[in-house]
Formats: C-alpha cells, structure tokens, sequence
C-alpha cells in the first residue's frame, strides 16, 4: 500500500487549494450577479458619503462656515451626550447616534423645514454622521449636508464653539 | 501429535488478534473520537451560517470589512468578496471531514487573525461592528463577548489540529502497525 502523505504535505497542497478555490467562486459569482461588487472600489471619504444617486452629502469647511453666519443651516452634533457637552459648535443641537430615535423625538420640533440640516462628529473616520443623515433622509427631510471631522475642523479654524 | 502442534500454532495468534481488535474499538469509541466529531460538526455549522449572511449582502459586508480600518482600500472589495466563500468551504470540508489537514490550519489561522482584529480595533477604541455572522448592525458593536466567542471558537480549532495532526496519525499508524 502507498504511503499517505503526512497531514503537513496534505495542509501544504490543501491550504493554497482552498484560498484558490474561493477566489475563482466569488469572482464567478460576484461576475453574474444583478449588482456586483466593483473588485477595487473607491472608499475615499466623499466616496462614502455618497447618497445612492452618486450625490455627495459632504460639505467643505468654507460652505459649513458661510451657512453658519446666515444662520441658514442647522448642525447637529452626533456624538455622545458627555462629548457635547463638553464643546460642541455653537447653536448645535445635540443628537447622539447611540439614542437617536429618543433624541429625534426630542428636537423634531426644532428642525425648519427650510433650514439646512449638517450633521458631524469628531474623526475623519467617523461614521455616526453619516449613519445621522441617512436616519433623517429616511425621516424625510432632504437637505442633510455631511461635515466631515466636524468638532475639530471647526474648533481648529477658530470658529465659533461653545 | 501434529494435530496438537497446530492447535498451539494457532492459538497465540487468534489471542493476539482478539487483543489488537479491543484495543482498535477502545480507540475508536474514545471520547477524544467523539469530541473530535462534535468540534469538526460544530465550526463546521459556524462557518457555513457566517459565510451565508455576507455571500448574500457583499455590499454590506464590504462596509464591514472597510470599517475595521486595516486593510488598503483597493483589497477591501477583494477580500470582502473572497472571505465568505472561504468560510462556506471550510465548514463543508469540516462537516464533511474532507481536506480536513488543510481546513483545520485555515480555519485556526482566520480564527487566529480575526480574534488579532477584534483585539487591535477594541485597544485603540474603535467602535465597529463585528460583521461576524451577519453585515445587520443590529448585532452591536464588537467587544469583550465578541473576542470571547472567538477565543472559544480557537480553542475548538485548535483541538481539531491537534486530534488531525497528531493523535489521528498515531491512531492510523497504531491499526496499519497491528492490522
């Protein structure tokens, strides 16, 4: 009777087998299916916050500040209550994504309809913003604007925070 | 006379088979055996049920992989598409105990690398979701339970490379030797 190969020789030919293997499925898969998957996709920040139609929902510091002196916009602050309350922009209501139906609820009745909404928190990675717009897209109302890094963007530029 | 000398011929032979075909089923109804089947059954089930949530959401799941902030961003999709299809061939070869030297070394190594992840993003304070067994973020985000339950799951896998490598091996080559 042959010698079986040691269970080293069989990982060593099995293991690259099944990353192979997966490979060629997804990539087959992924090819015939309704909505693939780009394989290299664009996760860049404005990338991300990206509505459905392509649209972007980030807005620029400049833009932020302009609406802010027109008292045209609103901002939201998505971050926890603690870290609102430690600074947050000036006139900002305080939204946190951890509770956010209670705190909807709470400041509906604040939000114009003909005042833009700008939601942020801290980080450039920060998705809480960007979850907070879409939760008020779905709520209804259409002009969110997304700043990205807002708390320190904002403080750093000196801008008005309390 | 010769009839005598071959009845004791044979009789230390069929005493020595009777001895080895003991020993053979007290190895094979050893609870290592037992465990071992429960261990390959049981990461087997959770690697299927991980890998069909992101086989049928590979957008979400993409998101999932991205928010763990480790990987370039041009391997992102790669992986996300790849990932799941690797979970579900490892379960079936383990429920299957097919390819089982090269499933049990995988599967230690995800299980190894993801439980690094979890540990990495949870001590410098990211807060993400799992996106172990579904790309819902009702799941939560990932903490202390998650890393547990991963440790868990290694402490199976590792059990099952064990038992492969080692005690299997002695086992077939204790019947080859006796057979």
């Amino acid at each position: 009777m042959k010698e079986k190969n040691s269970p080293l020789q069989q990982a060593l030919l099995q293991v690259p087998l099944l990353m192979v293997l997966s490979v060629l499925i997804a990539l087959a898969v992924n090819h015939w299916r309704e909505r693939p998957l780009p394989l290299i996709g664009d996760w860049s920040v404005s990338a991300r916050l990206a509505d459905q139609e392509g649209n972007s929902l980030e807005i620029g510091l400049g833009e932020a500040r302009q609406l802010f002196e027109r008292q045209a916009a609103i901002f939201l602050d998505a971050r926890s209550r603690p870290e609102y309350e430690e600074g947050h922009i000036s006139g900002a209501l305080s939204m946190p994504w951890q509770d956010v139906e209670n705190a909807f609820v709470n400041i509906v009745g604040q939000l114009e309809e003909d005042r833009i909404i700008i939601t942020y928190c801290d980080g450039e990675n920060c998705e809480l913003s960007h979850d907070l717009a879409a939760f008020l897209k779905e709520m209804g109302f259409d002009d969110i604007r997304v700043l990205v890094n807002g708390w320190t963007v904002w403080r750093d530029a000196g801008l008005p925070i309390q | 006379m010769p009839v005598y000398q071959f009845n004791k011929r044979v009789e230390p032979m069929n005493k020595h088979k009777h001895i080895t075909t003991s020993a053979k089923q007290r190895i094979l109804s050893s609870p290592y055996i037992w465990a071992y089947h429960l261990c390959r059954l049981l990461l087997g089930l959770v690697f299927v049920y991980a890998s069909y949530d992101k086989i049928l959401q590979p957008h979400a799941f993409a998101v999932s992989v991205f928010n763990y902030l480790v990987l370039p961003d041009g391997l992102v999709n790669l992986v996300a598409l790849t990932l799941p299809w690797l979970e579900l061939l490892l379960g079936l070869c383990l429920i299957f105990g097919v390819w089982l030297p090269g499933a049990t070394v995988t599967a230690t190594g995800l299980l190894v690398i993801f439980l690094g992840l979890l540990a990495f993003n949870d001590i410098r304070g990211l807060d993400i979701h799992c996106g172990c067994f579904s790309t819902e973020t009702t799941e939560g985000p990932a903490g202390l339970g998650t890393i547990l339950r991963d440790i868990g799951f290694l402490a199976v896998s590792l059990y099952l490379l064990l038992f492969v490598f080692v005690f299997r091996r002695r086992t077939e080559k204790f019947s080859q030797l006796h057979s």
